[in-house]
């Protein structure tokens, strides 16, 4: 009992994906600004950006619904944290079952819906546009990034477990692809472009409510990436889970150096007709059993 | 789906002046666009006529930020013709190296917030660092990086010596190297391609209709550049202007790094003939212009032909009348961005490279009826009146 709450709550559950979440994205906004030839902010900068979103007011225009401004951040976040206790983070797995790829899944929708969602409740153009162009977005990825997941689900029974799937490139491919989507990452970085649409969905966010999406965005990059870390390359103790953990914010953080955003048709089309089908060639190969 | 308004500013990240665009929108697509000027008037051609001839030369300068020198130029060169005087060849020079550079350090800002607009930071942020080189170059020659007042009436203010030409040329060649770079990044770089072709395209018989000025006409295949008329020392320079086919923004952003080529090796021309003689007249503080005289002085300032027109009352201008480039360009923008996606607006709109600050004019709005209208000399000494009376 007592080890099942602290795993809940401090690792891998909240705790850690508080600290590792803001961390993964202080060390891709560090690497990449040197890159950019440029300094950058300290690693711990979206520490205290949290912080003091908390510490501000909330602000609620006129045309907005007000209880979905509160509700779709809790859920954004409350979902995207829940699916950390189907993942074996560096062997400590807490809940563990057939068919837990499934509930992973729902989950990780549900967290860009409510997303969507949000956008809509505040009732600026540049929100619905925003949320028009999330949801767009998640019809596209969904398709390829579903299908790796199943891919190496059917050879787990369906459950999250470390395997190391590398002689299924199209399904890694489409895994990593759909996550630069989930995240909103370059190339696609759609439905936040700042110079089209200002913030997208969060434009008239504010205070703990925005802190609040933050935080979301930052557990998304911790749940995401240790998916990527155990499901997909396999890490079964904490030294593999690291070291592969940190080779796929490094993919990431280039893919944010060197891709100039999408169009949302060109984004559409990418994950339809050229990732989805490659994802269903893996697909196919692991029902036939020819790996 | 029917179409709905979608405000562009006059506060948007995209934006870096205050303007306001109405979008119609249809789904994603613009189906009609409106522009709202009027947020960033200054009074500037009024002030002119409250000073004297030689105030005005620093007054010029602040028209704008970026294409300072050209106004200062185009302001002192009006003079000139009004006085009957001819500067020295060395100040033609130094007028031209200075104006070269800025045109390169102008370019370089506005292809840098084209590659910012298509969401590719990595090329802002690289071309930006480039861009520093042309600033310290013009700290060393001028002593500012901006606003650098080199410009005087007779001539110009400072000197180029030896060792500031060995300096300018190695910086040089340092910038034509990243210049071919940048020129093969946007030529082809899938994604960044993927945004810039056949977007906001203006064809060569609609760039005569609208007749816009500077890149913007030459991207679609028209040879338009007032350098050629070889005014200061473009005749010896041997300048060539710089055109393009398609008319896209792609087009519009090659032509501009050629015209940085171009720059580059006009300065390198310049630099080694330039002749010796003295760099400014001795003109008196106070200029007395024989009243009624008027002027019309061009240049080619980056962004395209930059008029003034200048009517002499003496000891002062009588009026000033500037036309900016970006006044001659900004109404082709409902053309270029009909039928493209919102993505695209930003876009579109740096490749213009519009200057709203130099451009924008008063606009009168009743506030009960939002309702715009012109109001003319008469009306407003009406106005005094009424509120006199």
């Amino acid at each position: 009992m007592f080890e099942m709450l602290f795993q809940a709550l401090v690792f891998p559950g909240f705790l850690a994906a508080f600290v590792i979440g803001f961390l993964y994205l202080g060390i891709m906004r560090k690497v990449a600004a040197h890159m950019q030839h440029r300094i950058g902010p300290p690693i711990w900068q979206p520490f205290l950006d949290f912080f003091k979103l908390l510490s501000k007011e909330n602000i609620q225009t006129k045309d907005s619904v007000g209880f979905l401004l509160t509700l779709c951040p809790i859920i954004s976040f409350a979902s995207v944290l829940t699916v950390i206790i189907f993942v074996p983070v560096a062997g400590f797995g807490m809940v563990s079952f057939q068919g837990s790829v499934f509930v992973v899944i729902y989950f990780l929708v549900m967290s860009s819906a409510f997303l969507a969602l949000a956008g809509f409740a505040t009732g600026n153009p540049f929100g619905s546009v925003g949320s028009i162009r999330e949801i767009t977005q998640l019809v596209s990825y969904e398709f390829p990034f579903v299908v790796s997941l199943i891919t190496i689900g059917y050879l787990t029974g369906f459950e999250i477990i470390p395997y190391f799937s590398l002689h299924f490139p199209f399904a890694f491919l489409a895994f990593l692809t759909g996550v630069l989507g989930k995240l909103s990452l370059p190339p696609f970085h759609i439905p936040e472009a700042e110079q089209e649409i200002v913030a997208g969905p969060l434009t008239e966010y504010s205070g703990p409510r925005l802190a609040m999406f933050e935080l979301a965005r930052a557990i998304g990059f911790w749940v995401l990436i240790s998916i990527g870390a155990v499901f997909f390359l396999g890490a079964g103790n904490i030294v593999m889970f690291a070291v592969n953990s940190l080779a796929l914010l490094f993919v990431l953080i280039i893919s944010r150096v060197v891709f100039a955003r999408l169009r949302i048709s060109n984004a559409f089309r990418l994950y339809w007709f050229i990732i989805g089908p490659l994802a269903v060639i893996d697909l196919v190969r692991a029902l036939v059993g020819f790996y | 789906m029917h179409d709905y308004l979608l405000p562009f500013g006059p506060q948007h990240p995209a934006l870096i002046e205050p303007v306001h665009i109405k979008l119609r929108v249809d789904g994603e697509t613009i189906v009609g666009s409106e522009l709202v000027l009027g947020y960033n008037h200054k009074g500037i051609e009024k002030s002119f006529e409250s000073r004297w001839w030689a105030k005005g030369v620093y007054l010029s300068q602040r028209v704008c930020g970026i294409c300072g020198a050209y106004h200062t130029s185009c302001y002192c060169q009006g003079i000139e013709s009004l006085m009957g005087i001819e500067i020295p060849d060395r100040a033609k020079y130094i007028r031209v190296l200075i104006s070269e550079l800025e045109r390169i350090h102008s370019h370089m800002l506005a292809l840098g917030i084209v590659a910012w607009e298509i969401g590719l930071d990595t090329l802002f942020h690289y071309i930006f660092r480039d861009r520093e080189l042309v600033m310290d170059l013009q700290e060393l020659l001028t002593g500012n990086r901006v606003h650098f007042a080199m410009n005087v009436i007779g001539g110009t203010r400072r000197d180029v010596n030896l060792e500031q030409t060995r300096k300018i040329e190695g910086s040089l060649e340092k910038l034509e190297e990243r210049f071919r770079y940048y020129m093969n990044i946007f030529k082809n770089d899938a994604s960044v391609r993927n945004r810039i072709k056949h977007v906001g395209h203006l064809s060569k018989k609609k760039a005569k209709e609208l007749n816009p000025v500077g890149p913007n006409i030459r991207a679609s295949g028209i040879d338009f550049d007032v350098r050629e008329t070889g005014y200061l020392a473009y005749k010896d320079l041997k300048f060539k202007a710089v055109t393009g086919e398609g008319g896209d923004v792609l087009e519009r952003c090659l032509v501009r790094w050629r015209e940085c080529s171009e720059s580059v090796r006009m300065i390198h021309e310049a630099l080694l003939t330039l002749p010796k003689s003295e760099i400014a007249l001795n003109v008196p503080p106070v200029i007395k212009i024989k009243e009624g005289l008027e002027t019309v002085s061009r240049v080619e300032a980056p962004r395209g032909e930059l008029i003034y027109y200048m009517k002499s009352g003496g000891d002062k201008p009588y009026r000033v009348k500037i036309r900016t480039p970006t006044y001659q360009t900004f109404h082709i923008l409902d053309e270029i961005i009909r039928g493209y996606g919102i993505p695209d607006v930003p876009t579109i709109l740096a490749s213009i490279d519009p200057c709203f600050s130099c451009t924008d004019r008063m606009t009168v709005v009743d506030v009960n009826t939002r309702k715009e209208k012109i109001v003319t000399k008469h009306d407003i000494l009406h106005m005094k009146e009424d509120r006199e009376g």
